[in-house]
């Protein structure tokens, strides 16, 4: 019986234990960037722009960006809605300070930090910029006013002179 | 595209009466512009347009590359020195006549086809086209067969071989993704102009002409009314959104 009770106890004690421990993970979710973060959490950027707050509570965001970005993504590609709130472009502008050397992948990066630490891999920078776009000079166009202009390293100068056409289709 | 693959269709086209463009046009060259309206960021893209150009090969200057040189800068296409496999979304063929020997310089990209075989077969539904006849390839489903580069008759789409770095963030382009024209859609949704004809018309060449052709006010509407704009393969009636003068 004696013996019974014991093993009831340490089972009891290492309940507790893990309420304690699903207890501050849970609260490592919450106060993250209310300064109470233990050491073994992420350290999540905070936006660089002085804005405190995101387009969402900052919970909703913490569960639910993913399908914000999903949503917006279809919205802009195939019915040509381009309004910024949800945006993958306005996350990174407003997340991701203008002149930093963090690329996606490093632990400083907004969208790194928090995606290394839950080990959950995503491809949206295979094509989308981790950064904001820098400003470049504006053109003649008054469209040019609104979207600032790239300076490419290299514009295809090989194909252009090719008037047989070069052919990319292998 | 050999010169010989780019066999003009000769077939008759409907002529549009002298008179329709009389009435049409004020004086000579002198045309009611409507300026483009950019649509509210908020609302979806409908039928109600249908975005078109206009090329006048008969400006078109053998040699100038300018609209090829500002799609490239515009949407962050680079060359990897390998012409057989870099990324083209537009590029300049010149047609020649074999009895006249009678030249024609034009700008060649993606026709924005009403009927598109791009869209047709491709099994992902990653090449679409949008209701304002923008023919596009959501990237995000493009799995990279490349069905839709073989169906393409006028070799519009090119496939990204290497990793692209250099993007900008408007135009998020991708290795293992078929690409091709957008007609600058980034820009149109704006109220804006392809880079393609604004850069001719910097070059005073003035060759291309962008608008709604189901807007019978638009200037490209009045121009085609004018002078008509033949199809590029008309025989294989996708009824192409880029039409042309002077072929
Ligand atoms: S020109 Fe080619 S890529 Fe463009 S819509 Fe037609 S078939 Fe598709
Ligand atoms: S390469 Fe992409 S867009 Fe082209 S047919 Fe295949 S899945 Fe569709």
């Amino acid at each position: 019986m004696q013996q019974l009770n014991k093993c009831m106890h340490n089972t009891l004690i290492t309940i507790a234990g893990l309420a304690m421990l699903a207890f501050s993970v849970f609260a490592v979710s919450n106060f993250a960037w209310a300064g109470e973060k233990p050491s073994f959490a992420p350290d999540v950027p905070h936006p660089t722009n002085g804005s405190t707050e995101c387009v969402q509570p900052e919970d909703e965001m913490k569960k639910n960006h993913m399908n914000y970005i999903l949503h917006q993504r279809d919205e802009t590609m195939h019915n040509g809605i381009r309004t910024e709130t949800y945006s993958l472009k306005k996350c990174i502008n407003c997340h991701v300070p203008k002149n930093t050397t963090a690329r996606f992948g490093d632990d400083e990066h907004f969208c790194s930090s928090c995606h290394n630490f839950t080990g959950v891999s995503i491809d949206c920078f295979q094509c989308h910029m981790d950064r904001p776009m820098g400003e470049k000079p504006l053109g003649k166009s008054p469209h040019n006013a609104q979207i600032s202009k790239p300076v490419p390293t290299k514009v295809a100068g090989t194909s252009i002179e090719n008037t047989e056409g070069a052919s990319n289709n292998e | 595209m050999s010169n010989s693959e780019v066999n003009i269709s000769r077939r008759s086209f409907v002529e549009k009466s002298a008179t329709a463009a009389a009435a049409l046009s004020i004086a000579p060259g002198v045309f009611l512009h409507t300026v483009a309206e950019a649509k509210p960021a908020e609302q979806a893209v409908t039928s109600a347009v249908r975005w078109g150009m206009l090329i006048d090969t008969t400006k078109c200057a053998s040699g100038c590359t300018a609209c090829v040189s500002a799609c490239n800068t515009e949407n962050g296409i680079a060359s990897h020195n390998r012409p057989r496999t870099d990324q083209q979304w537009i590029r300049k063929v010149t047609l020649r006549d074999k009895q006249t020997k009678h030249e024609i310089s034009l700008p060649m990209m993606c026709q924005h086809c009403e009927s598109p075989p791009c869209v047709d077969v491709c099994p992902t539904g990653a090449s679409f086209k949008r209701k304002d006849g923008i023919v596009l390839v959501d990237r995000h489903i493009c799995i990279g067969c490349r069905y839709c580069m073989m169906a393409c008759p006028y070799k519009a789409r090119s496939f990204a071989h290497e990793t692209v770095d250099n993007t900008v963030d408007y135009v998020p382009r991708g290795k293992g993704t078929v690409e091709s024209c957008t007609l600058c859609v980034h820009r149109v949704d704006e109220g804006g102009t392809p880079a393609c004809v604004e850069a001719c018309a910097e070059a005073e060449h003035g060759a291309m002409i962008f608008g709604d052709i189901k807007n019978p006010e638009s200037e490209i509407s009045r121009q085609l009314v004018e002078h008509g704009g033949k199809q590029i393969r008309a025989d294989l009636g996708l009824n192409t959104g880029v039409r042309y003068r002077g072929i």
